[in-house]
């Protein structure tokens, strides 16, 4: 099993898929990612049958569309996690999820940053990252409950076995600690 | 050129980055996002930490997906040489938009959710007056609970007074209007949190335009309630 492999890895197995159609590196991936798009899918709602109709889903669009991961952007696994909640917002929701069209001329590009403001960028987003990495790992946990599981405050106290005016300080403390990295609090 | 100053809180970019966020604020965010490469950086970290927690899940091989990898195998083919479009179902395209300048222009995903371009004159039927100078379109749309339309403000002209059960979310699309918490101007977001009293009022020359979003019903106060309930 790749497990082992490192994030670059995945990428090769990715442009092996969508440069030669390679089964070999598709199966990889397959048998890296399959197990976690089902449990993504599992502990949002889905039955086995809907959870395994969406890894299909997911898989099938990772073959397809192996020629748009673009490794400068996102590691493969978050490029996976974004098909997978995608396609099950799709499938569990019956809601199409707004997004940005990149090719829109009615975009902001970042391109029209002043020398000043796209310096300011760099610097939000490294603080930012900064943040995320030193988030204290209970804060870290309920923000996951919360945004990623999509647990209410009563469900995360329940299986954390914490009181739930601490889970409501920690998520607090949590968006405080994100919120320091801001460039500007508007 | 300046980016947005007024940004949509953590709470709105991880919920969207997430995929928890319903779909009514997710448009605004998203327009939001066309408008401010700064969220879209924001938005883009919080989705690397979904991703990281995506890697975390346990992946011990769940019963037959050897199998379904196995199904799978026949439809291992080629993709078609043209991308396929039809699965981003994107709403139809009501109003050409190549008339206008790309700076004038509402940004997607917003712009197809809108049956014409916003600045149609206030007596063609598209908005119904709620107070002198004060507008809400009557396009209108409930999304996951959450009720949407535009609301426009000639210059200086003051919301009329109300109050509502839950969050209410503005997102500028012309102009720029301005109340005791600040001045927002093209991509800028305010959101006021339920019990809030706020005091809008357009602050440009042109009518302010704005993307209204309200989870609740909202309550227009006439003179009597609104010294009642002042
Ligand atoms: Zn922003």
């Amino acid at each position: 099993m790749p497990q082992s492999l490192a994030d670059d890895s995945f990428g090769d197995l990715v442009r092996l898929v969508a440069q030669q159609r390679d089964r070999a590196a598709f199966a990889a991936l397959f048998r890296q990612f399959a197990p976690r798009i089902l449990q993504y899918c599992r502990k949002l709602g889905a039955d086995q049958g809907v959870a395994e109709e969406l890894v299909q889903d997911v898989m099938l669009t990772v073959w397809l569309k192996a020629d748009s991961y673009d490794p400068a952007q996102a590691s493969v696994g978050t490029w996976i996690f974004t098909i997978a909640r995608n396609r099950r917002i799709d499938r569990l929701r019956k809601e199409s999820r707004p997004v940005p069209d990149m090719d829109d001329p009615a975009m902001t590009p970042v391109s029209q940053a002043t020398p000043e403001e796209a310096a300011q960028l760099v610097q939000g987003s490294r603080r930012l990252h900064g943040a995320i990495g030193t988030l204290a790992p209970n804060q870290s946990e309920v923000l996951r409950r919360s945004y990623f599981l999509e647990q209410t405050h009563e469900e995360i106290a329940e299986e954390t076995d914490v009181p739930l005016g601490t889970v409501k300080t920690r998520l607090r403390l949590a968006l405080g600690h994100l919120k320091r990295s801001m460039k500007d609090t508007a | 050129m300046t980016f947005p100053h007024h940004h949509p809180d953590d709470q709105l970019l991880i919920g969207y980055a997430s995929g928890q966020e319903r779909v009514g604020k997710s448009l605004l965010v998203a327009t939001h996002l066309a408008y401010c490469p700064d969220c879209r950086r924001r938005v883009a970290a919080f989705e690397a930490l979904c991703g990281s927690w995506f890697e975390e899940l346990p992946g011990e091989a769940a019963a037959d997906l050897d199998g379904l990898l196995d199904r799978m195998d026949g439809l291992l083919v080629a993709p078609p040489a043209t991308a396929d479009k039809s699965a981003d179902a994107e709403a139809p395209r009501l109003f050409d938009v190549a008339g206008e300048p790309a700076g004038r222009l509402v940004p997607e995903p917003l712009r197809s959710w809108l049956p014409e371009a916003i600045d149609s004159p206030v007596d063609c039927g598209s908005w119904t007056e709620l107070s002198p100078g004060v507008w809400l379109s009557a396009w209108q749309r409930t999304l996951a609970g959450t009720n949407i339309c535009l609301l426009r403000m000639a210059h200086d002209a003051p919301v009329p007074a109300h109050r509502h059960t839950a969050d209410e979310l503005l997102l500028v699309l012309r102009g720029a209007f301005s109340d005791e918490y600040g001045h927002y101007e093209l991509g800028d977001v305010a959101h006021y949190v339920a019990p809030t009293d706020h005091h809008a009022r357009g602050a440009s020359k042109e009518d302010c335009i704005c993307l209204f979003l309200l989870d609740g019903d909202l309550i227009f106060l006439d003179g009597e309630e609104e010294r009642r309930a002042g």
